[in-house]
């Protein structure tokens, strides 16, 4: 019977030619000796795929790690975290300081004065010793020349947006006539300048200059905001720091395009162009302009004191010739596109990038793979590797999988794997803190969270090292500061809050909160009771959501828990300040600049000090820290900031968690020594534990190799 | 020439009814579609979160910037001008992704050439072991073949997708030590045509038999119910009684009435096309369209959400309107 045998026929042929299949696959060993040029790539693994290859416009993870060994930046950082020069060899940060001079101003010693007699004063103060005030001796010898900028007469236009009506922009005509001003050279940039020449010029002498005196705005309607434009036209001080960038010769672009001063320029302006939607504009927007000195040198002029600002030059640099206006227009008439409308973001660039990195772009395929091969133009000479892949494997199971089978060449291990994978003789393993932390924030509009003393009780009834002991595996360590663990701005001499619940108990008692019958704690018979929110999805936080709930009861205190979904959680709950308190993690950059997360103007709605954080003191050292070019005092600013938060304990502070990543064992450092021959060496992570800093010199072998001496 | 004209009358009314149906049916259809376009846009759009890029809680953005996205996202406007923008694009073929800017027709032509032969595969296996697994249990119904078919079925369809994914996936690796996952092997280098043929052929064989597993379980049911359905009739019955062997009266007189329900179900699996399978492509880590559909969603990729959406619900009433179709072709007992 013809049906019966097709019935069975078909099921079994169509079975059979699948499985068959299996035996053309090269299983882990066969990768290798099937193809040696397997030994010559890198592949790695990401959850995410990259969404935008252009080192200004993106924002996510997967599209920085592409990023980062495509484009070159001018500065990186290098195994200390300190800064080290990559397009640029060296760099050199003065400042230029002004202020006007304030003919209403009376100066001890000299009556009113004008600008040369301000000159004068400040020359032969100069030459003075001042004993009892270093301070000032410091900040005068730092002024290395000082100059008047004449008065001037000269009209500006602001456009302002009229309220009754939407008719577009009104725009306002600002007549100013401005006073002398003097200018001072500063070898090194400066905070405390104007603060120690007050003490020659008078107190008064820089807050008593009346800016509004000097300006004219004729139309009647915007008269009222004549203080704020003399502020913004003739602010009294200024601070102009200023970076000077020696730039890298002849370093190529993958195109063979030579780099210069004009692509770092180029650079800046496309991140301000407010038609490209730059994320990075915030970074940039200190500055007050970008100069080329000539082809291998670049000026950078800011606008105010900002220390973070070098550390933004770390970002990659654009190729000028392929992304400037021609260039686009030519790209938008190719695709036949309103060439006033095109801009970088619809740029074919994005997906095709070219910068001057150790890797050049090679193939995208999305949610599959990126390709990138070895640059042999390379500046610091062309990496071992001679593909790098990046294949996107969404899922965490199957990631550790393509490991195992050999597709894959690195896997960041999960806590509870580490043990199992750490001492597995064929992985090389890597561990460290990670660049976050995990806390709990007491919202401080609310009681009871106003007294510091119930913030730390609530802080030490929780026994934080059984959670990274049994939460994470082991795979946490305490933390009980806002700064990146491994940075010297992060003080260890800092104890973490002890568990102690008797402790708690004694503080809660001072507070006023009292044990009643039934075992709550009590203040004018309200019982100490209030709600700790997350956001769902997240297992840890969930975990210690209701390890904290446990925790307080057990001494009394009546914690209700919810769990948001992450959109109603950050809408409704963190951005409208409705909350009590809440578990939530903060991920960090190098950079020690906390305004936005802790100074007390930061709390209102939408913004990140969300829990109310208010201490004039910390706001103080926020800004110097902000302000502070030199790395020393900036440090010590740190420490003392640090110990600020963490005696008032505005958050519970928990842990960072630490990575581990598993290498197979065979990827080696190859280096060549001074006498020409290849070395091995092992992969050795640096102390802020990167493991990767030289993974331009990796290179895999066919066999695990042996080393005698250190094993 | 009265003959020729009485039997042309009855036809013609046939084509005007079927002229009819297809008329009524496209207008209802395009109806549908209008409202499904609305629903699916508020929905889209009325649910919490906001798009990565306006996303509030990195602090690198600052207000103005959100406010410049959303203002290019026409974010800022009332939602029905939204929706005019949104479908204007669509039906001009220029929506973007927001997440790329690429254009979505282009992605998701893309991502359905890969899904393609996911589901392509999925559905052979499907349909040629579905049919004599049914059948043989319908015949030896009671019996140990039988009752064992049932409690596997079942047991397929019970498990939850991801979980066996999972344990096929380590077993194989562990046990065979290939790779399983993605379009093919990374790092195979240039080899021979046969070898990257045979090669893709395997990375297709685990994602397809557990895309076939629920598919299997569930029509082989069908098809034994139907079997013994039809093999209750009178017309089997009479056929047995006439004598005609066994083999015969199963599988020509029973399984060709038995298949007609299946000839409907071929509309139905249209829609499948576009959906793939968000799971098992996520786990697989195979860049189809279910995979692109749920990374959309997480970043409120509005532009390729809706698309989709719009797409599935063209395919969905298309299907409807095909199997009805096929139902009057192959049934003509079925009146409209």
């Amino acid at each position: 019977m013809t049906i019966r045998r097709v019935l069975i026929f078909a099921p079994t042929l169509v079975i059979l030619f699948l499985l068959q299949s299996y035996l053309w696959v090269p299983t882990y060993e066969d990768q290798t000796r099937g193809n040696p040029n397997r030994l010559k790539e890198y592949i790695t693994a990401s959850i995410g795929d990259a969404a935008i290859l252009n080192p200004i416009l993106s924002a996510d993870s997967a599209s920085s790690d592409i990023n980062t060994v495509v484009f070159e930046g001018l500065i990186d950082r290098d195994e200390e975290l300190r800064f080290r020069g990559r397009l640029a060899t060296s760099w050199e940060i003065y400042e230029e300081a002004f202020f006007y001079v304030n003919e209403a101003a009376n100066i001890s010693g000299l009556g009113i004065a004008g600008a040369e007699e301000v000159l004068v004063l400040l020359q032969k103060a100069k030459t003075q010793d001042y004993p009892t005030n270093p301070e000032l001796q410091a900040s005068l010898s730092n002024i290395q020349e000082i100059s008047i900028v004449p008065a001037k007469e000269f009209s500006v236009i602001r456009h302002e947006q009229k309220k009754e009506d939407d008719t577009g922009p009104a725009e306002v005509k600002i007549r100013v006539s401005a006073p002398a001003r003097v200018k001072l050279c500063l070898g090194r940039v400066d905070q405390d300048l104007f603060q120690n020449l007050s003490r020659i010029l008078g107190n008064e002498y820089f807050s008593s200059f009346n800016g509004q005196s000097f300006i004219t705005v004729d139309d009647e309607q915007w008269r009222s905001k004549r203080a704020a434009y003399a502020q913004e036209i003739l602010p009294a001080i200024e601070h102009n720091p200023i970076v000077v960038f020696s730039l890298r010769p002849n370093v190529k672009f993958h195109d063979g395009h030579t780099f210069d001063a004009n692509d770092v320029k180029f650079t800046y302006e496309a991140i301000m162009n407010p038609k490209n939607l730059s994320p990075r504009v915030p970074d940039y927007e200190p500055v007050k302009r970008v100069e080329v000195v000539d082809p291998l040198a670049v000026r950078i002029i800011y606008k105010r004191l900002y220390s973070p600002a070098l550390g933004t030059w770390g970002m990659g640099i654009l190729p000028e010739h392929l992304l400037n206006d021609d260039a686009l227009r030519m790209e938008a008439a190719r695709l036949g596109k309103d060439p006033d409308k095109f801009s970088m973001r619809q740029s074919s660039f994005n997906r095709h990038p070219v910068g001057c990195g150790p890797f050049v772009f090679q193939e995208w395929k999305s949610d599959q793979y990126i390709i990138l091969d070895s640059f042999d133009d390379y500046w610091e000479g062309p990496p071992n590797y001679k593909r790098y892949v990046y294949r996107i494997v969404p899922d965490l199971l199957t990631q550790e999988m393509e490991f195992y089978a050999g597709t894959v060449d690195s896997y960041n291990v999960q806590p509870h794997q580490v043990d199992r994978l750490k001492d597995d003789p064929k992985y090389q393993s890597f561990s460290g803190p990670s660049f976050g932390y995990t806390y709990i924030g007491y919202n401080m509009r609310r009681e009871p969270f106003r007294d510091p003393r119930v913030r730390q009780a609530l802080g030490m009834a929780i026994d934080v090292g059984k959670i990274i002991d049994y939460l994470l595996h082991g795979q946490g360590e305490r933390i009980t500061g806002p700064f990146v663990k491994q940075t010297d701005y992060y003080d260890q001499a800092v104890q973490p809050v002890p568990y102690d619940p008797q402790k708690a108990l004694q503080l809660l008692g001072e507070a006023g909160w009292k044990r009643n019958k039934e075992g709550w704690l009590e203040k004018d018979g309200r019982r100490l009771q209030f709600t700790l929110i997350t956001n769902s999805g997240n297992d840890l936080r969930k975990a210690v959501l209701a390890i904290a709930q446990d925790a307080w009861k057990q001494i009394g205190v009546d914690v209700r828990t919810d769990l948001l979904e992450w959109s109603v959680f950050i809408q409704e709950r963190v951005d409208k300040a409705d909350f009590d308190a809440l578990i939530l993690g903060w991920s960090m950059g190098i950079e020690p600049d906390l305004y936005q997360i802790w100074h007390s103007s930061q709390t209102n709605p939408h913004q990140l000090n969300f829990v109310a954080f208010n201490s004039s003191e910390a706001d103080d050292l926020i800004i110097k820290i902000r302000q502070e070019y030199d790395h020393e005092r900036q440090v010590a600013y740190c420490h003392r900031l640090h110990e600020i938060i963490a005696r008032e304990q505005p958050y519970t502070f928990l842990y960072v968690t630490k990575w581990t990543a598993v290498l197979d064992k065979r990827i080696m450092i190859q280096e060549t020594d001074s006498q020409g021959r290849v070395v091995y060496k092992k992969i050795q992570p640096t102390k802020t534990g990167n493991y990767s800093f030289y993974f331009n010199k990796w290179i895999k072998l066919p066999e695990v190799p042996s080393f005698a001496l250190d094993g | 020439m009265r003959f020729v004209h009485s039997t042309t009358r009855p036809s013609r009314k046939r084509e005007d009814t079927v002229l009819s149906f297809i008329g009524r049916s496209v207008i209802q259809k395009t109806i549908t579609l209008f409202f499904v376009s609305i629903v699916s846009f508020l929905i889209i759009h009325l649910a919490p979160g906001e798009p990565s890029q306006v996303d509030p809680l990195n602090p690198k953005f600052t207000p103005e910037m959100v406010e410049r996205f959303r203002k290019e996202f026409h974010l800022d406007e009332p939602l029905h001008i939204q929706y005019t923008y949104f479908y204007r694009d669509l039906l001009t073929g220029k929506t973007v992704s927001w997440k790329d800017n690429q254009s979505v027709l282009g992605k998701i032509w893309e991502r359905f050439l890969n899904s393609l032969p996911l589901f392509i595969v999925g559905t052979i296996i499907t349909w040629t072991l579905s049919f004599p697994v049914g059948i043989r249990s319908a015949i030896f119904r009671g019996g140990l073949y039988d009752r064992n078919a049932t409690f596997f079925s079942y047991l397929l369809i019970s498990i939850p997708g991801f979980f066996f994914a999972y344990i096929l996936i380590i077993f194989v690796v562990t046990q065979f030590h290939v790779p399983v996952i993605g379009l093919k092997t990374f790092g195979i280098g240039d080899a021979a045509w046969p070898r990257l043929f045979m090669d893709r052929v395997w990375h297709l064989l685990l994602p397809s038999i557990l895309g076939a597993t629920g598919g299997i379980a569930i029509l082989s049911r069908y098809v034994r119910s139907q079997m013994l359905e039809v093999e209750g009739q009178d017309y089997v019955r009479t056929a047995r009684a006439k004598g005609v062997p066994e083999e015969q009266v199963h599988y020509k007189h029973a399984l060709r009435n038995a298949l007609l329900p299946f000839v409907t179900m071929f509309g139905l699996i249209l829609p499948g096309l576009i959906g793939g399978s968000v799971i098992i492509e996520s786990i697989f880590s195979w860049p189809g369209m279910g995979r692109m559909a749920f990374e959309a969603i997480l970043a409120r990729d509005y532009p390729v959400i809706l698309t989709v959406n719009f797409i599935s619900a063209v395919l969905v009433l298309a299907g409807t309107f095909v199997s009805d179709l096929l139902y009057l072709v192959v049934d003509p007992r079925i009146r409209l």
